[in-house]
């Protein structure tokens, strides 16, 4: 199995941590500030005592100019919830190198930047019922084992945390494999309602899906998400090369559309993407998500070191 | 000014248009790819196209405009056209030789049918404005068709065309075709023609544009070009027949030549004859009926067959009854009894009836009424034929017409004349002995029987004391009983009308031509002489007249006519001449077959078109 990130460009990430706009709002103790008072070394206020509380935050200091007890309060650090929406539907198969690939090496690096800063990391692939849709053809028993694997490995990235599961983290997305048909907005819309707190999403898809992706964004924003959508596009989809007369097949769906396609027409096609994309932007932009697109065989580092970098997903 | 259509027949092709939209509605044939999504291409197909047939036919504009192309080339092909008025475009006069030489079968697969594909594709190439007209110059000369530009006419005119076996006078037809081209500035004369003919340099060529179009490559001929049958000097049962063949190729030539009587077989001779030689041959039979047709048969293959045969009639002579009405001439009288066919019968007067004579000589006599034969008249004629006669003292003769029958071998220069009567020849005479004042001998046709006229008294003459004195009595028994003497001509040839001398009586006559085919012809009451003029035919007439039938002998014998060497070149007058062309090839209608060969490129783009994938 290919390692999805080199060494390098791990050693590199290391040196980032994601940049959280809002205050962490997990339950659970973490790095993260928040606005909940607890034990930290950040000073946050005073407050009177009352009986019972812990001697050990009473400030002297000030008891002796005030001759009152006062008791000091500390920030409380929480974790980072990192969820990673990853479109694992059969459209990101294609592409040379396929869109989900990039997607996969995108979520791990994402993912293990968030990890070696004690965030948890949440890996939500959808279609979420590999295994089920497309089982494996007689006789081919290496396909069904790694069917298993993958639905092993979907357990397992359900929730991670810590730097030392990084590893695991990592071998485990690598396991994953494209296929079947997603809704996108459902996915998003279920992954919101499960999340017991807000946190940071990452959408990575092709954001081509018949139903649209208005509605899934929205929820994912509305239950208090920092959401950067990330839209991978295969070169093939950006430029055709196939003319002639032809019979398109959906690869979900099996819709099929019949389009007459030559040179001269292309201009006409990279209109209608571009006007896609532009309309994609337009709408992240007015809801206050991040939006990345990128070609699935562009430069990962471009994107990671520099574009996440440069709109301050990490720093 | 409404549109016509030459061809309607063209708006057939439309039927190719609905072919053309089912093509596009035709399924295509497309390669499958199985793509991540169709959502991009949904949206790039509603930019692009509609998807569903006939909202793609509306908006297809290549089908509109194939659809267009289609409609204007099946017009072009129906060839419209609008009836209004417009200058007039070129003349072209087109003269089909139709003589016996276009026969030959160098052509194709003669040298007239060659001739008339010719003329065909110059009809095709006949733009809108020209004009053409067909003189067709056969036996006689005739416009077949006169100017018109509707090519089915002249097309149909130059299919009915045929070659006679008569040679043609091409003089005629030029001179008639000058006529016609005299007042239109642009035209064209185009000759479809070999160059045999003899009588081209009795026209001159004033500035006429004439194409010669020359037909025939070979020369390869031999023919017989003279059969005639002559009496045996010796014996009267006895007859000669010459036959003249010629060799008019330019290799030496072997071929037997048969002589038939009636059909059977008398001689055959094998000659051998060297490039461009005659040779005369002779053959004495015997003949024991009074009329037998003789046949000469040349056994030689060779771009003619017709002129390899000929055929003559020979009548064995019969007696003429001659009546000389006379006070008394033995000048005359001892001149006719020395004529070997002449029945003599003198007589003071001829009375009152109509005489039973082939000739009646009338010596100073003038009988009332004038008799209904051939008559010989000496200083008597009856009232009208002259509006003055008056006696004047004439002296010699001063001029004479050799060339005439009754004047053959005789020669007048030592004739001496006193007096003779002055007239104005009528108009049914010609002069043919003149003295310085007056003409001296007439001869004519009056009310359809020959005379001859003299003026003078034979006895105020030396001419009855000259040797040329019986000669001219014996041509004139002949010239006033033809047919009648033995010395009726054995054949004529094809082209010269036939005379007939016809028993009195006849209403109609049958003639049964060569071919078979037979006429009958109403004849006016008193018909005592006939023209039959359909003689382009070669080979026996039969003539059925009344009881009696006579058979008539029409040959070719035309030895300009057998030289069958197409002459590149036709000399025209004293000076003119003018050269074999080519046809003209940029004026035939040749858009047609491209508009077709456009039509057939488009249909096949479309169904290749249809048909690939990518």
């Amino acid at each position: 199995m290919k390692a999805l990130l080199t060494p390098e460009l791990l050693r590199r990430l290391e040196q980032f941590q994601l940049l959280a706009k809002r205050h962490a709002k997990s339950s659970i103790r973490g790095e993260r500030r928040s606005k909940a008072r607890g034990q930290s070394v950040e000073f946050a206020d005073y407050r009177n005592y009352v009986v019972g509380d812990d001697l050990r935050y009473l400030d002297w200091n000030l008891y002796g100019r005030l001759d009152r007890l006062f008791l000091k309060l500390y920030e409380e650090e929480r974790e980072l919830p990192v969820t990673l929406f990853l479109d694992g539907s059969e459209s990101m198969g294609f592409g040379e190198p396929s869109k989900f690939d990039f997607a996969r090496q995108v979520a791990a690096a994402i993912g293990y930047v968030a990890l070696c800063g004690f965030d948890r990391v949440s890996v939500r692939v959808f279609p979420n019922h590999r295994g089920r849709d497309a089982p494996p053809q007689a006789g081919e028993s290496s396909n069904r084992q790694s069917s298993v694997d993958a639905m092993k490995a979907l357990g397992a990235l359900k929730s991670v945390r810590g730097r030392k599961s990084s590893m695991m983290f990592l071998t485990n997305l690598a396991m994953l494999v494209p296929g079947g048909r997603a809704d996108f907005n459902e996915s998003l819309k279920r992954g919101a309602m499960e999340a017991s707190h807000g946190g940071v999403a990452v959408v990575l898809s092709d954001f081509l899906d018949e139903g649209g992706y208005e509605e899934g964004l929205k929820s994912l924003v509305s239950r208090g998400f920092q959401v950067s959508a990330v839209q991978i596009l295969s070169p093939e989809e950006l430029s055709p090369t196939s003319y002639g007369d032809l019979r398109l097949v959906d690869s979900e769906t099996g819709h099929s559309e019949e389009v007459t396609f030559g040179r001269h027409r292309l201009e006409v096609y990279t209109r209608v993407v571009r006007e896609h994309v532009e309309r994609l932007r337009q709408h992240c932009r007015a809801r206050g998500i991040q939006f990345f697109q990128c070609s699935s065989n562009g430069r990962l580092e471009d994107l990671l070191l520099k574009r996440l970098r440069e709109s301050e997903v990490w720093g | 000014m409404g549109v016509n259509f030459l061809s309607p027949l063209a708006f057939v092709f439309a039927a190719t248009i609905p072919v053309v939209v089912v093509f596009y509605l035709l399924k295509r044939r497309r390669a499958t790819r199985v793509v991540p999504s169709t959502l991009l291409w949904q949206r790039y197909l509603a930019e692009s196209q509609a998807s569903t047939p006939f909202q793609r036919l509306r908006h297809n504009w290549l089908l509109v405009l194939q659809t267009l192309l289609l409609l204007l080339a099946v017009t072009a092909l129906a060839r419209p056209y609008f009836g209004g008025e417009l200058s007039s475009g070129r003349l072209q006069v087109v003269i089909l030789d139709a003589s016996a030489s276009m026969r030959a079968t160098d052509g194709k697969p003669t040298r007239f049918d060659s001739a008339k594909l010719e003329a065909l594709k110059l009809v095709d190439g006949l733009r809108d404005r020209d004009q053409m007209v067909l003189v067709h110059a056969g036996v006689s000369t005739e416009v077949r068709q006169s100017p018109t530009s509707v090519k089915s006419v002249l097309r149909r005119a130059i299919e009915q065309c045929a070659p006679s076996d008569a040679p043609t006078r091409l003089a005629d037809a030029l001179k008639l075709a000058e006529t016609l081209t005299k007042d239109a500035p642009n035209s064209e004369i185009h000759l479809m023609s070999d160059g045999a003919a003899k009588d081209l340099d009795e026209f001159e060529s004033q500035g006429l544009r004439i194409n010669y179009h020359r037909m025939g490559v070979g020369g390869r001929n031999a023919a017989i070009t003279g059969l005639d049958v002559r009496g045996h000097p010796e014996d009267p049962t006895q007859r000669r027949v010459l036959a003249t063949v010629a060799n008019l190729s330019s290799n030496a030539i072997q071929a037997n030549l048969e002589l038939r009587m009636e059909g059977r077989v008398l001689e055959v001779r094998n000659l051998t004859l060297e490039p461009r030689a005659t040779s005369s041959q002779v053959f004495t039979t015997e003949q024991r009926s009074p009329e037998v047709v003789y046949s000469a048969k040349l056994d030689f293959s060779d771009d003619l067959p017709m002129d390899n045969e000929a055929a003559a009639v020979s009548q064995l002579p019969r007696p003429i009854r001659v009546i000389l009405v006379t006070a008394g001439n033995k000048f005359l009288e001892k001149a006719l009894r020395s004529h070997a066919s002449a029945h003599l019968e003198v007589a003071s007067s001829l009375g009152g009836q109509s005489p039973e004579a082939d000739v009646v000589i009338l010596d100073g006599v003038s009988p009332d009424p004038w008799p209904a034969v051939n008559v010989l008249a000496f200083r008597s004629a009856p009232a009208g034929w002259f509006t003055n006669s008056t006696e004047l003292e004439v002296g010699g003769i001063v001029d004479w017409k050799p060339s005439h029958p009754l004047l053959q071998a005789v020669d007048l220069e030592n004739v001496q004349i006193a007096k003779s009567l002055a007239v104005n020849p009528p108009s049914w005479a010609v002069s043919i002995v003149e003295a310085a004042q007056t003409p001296l001998v007439l001869a004519g046709d009056f009310q359809r029987n020959r005379v001859i006229w003299i003026g003078f008294d034979l006895y105020q003459s030396t001419w009855p004391l000259r040797v040329s004195f019986p000669i001219f009595i014996s041509n004139a028994i002949e010239w006033l009983s033809p047919g009648a003497g033995g010395g009726a001509p054995a054949s004529s040839r094809t082209g010269d009308p036939l005379r007939m001398m016809l028993p009195e009586g006849l209403s109609t006559i049958d003639i049964t031509l060569p071919d078979q085919s037979a006429r009958t012809i109403q004849l006016e009451a008193g018909t005592r002489d006939f023209l039959f003029g359909d003689t382009a035919r070669a080979g026996v007439y039969s003539v059925r007249k009344g009881t009696q039938t006579a058979r008539f002998a029409v040959n070719l014998a035309d030895p300009a006519e057998s030289d069958l060497w197409p002459r590149e070149e036709l000399r025209m007058g004293k000076h003119g001449g003018v050269g074999a062309t080519t046809m003209k090839r940029a004026d035939l209608e040749a858009w047609r077959w491209i508009a077709a060969l456009g039509l057939a490129v488009l249909l096949w783009e479309w169904w290749f078109y249809n048909r690939r994938t990518v």
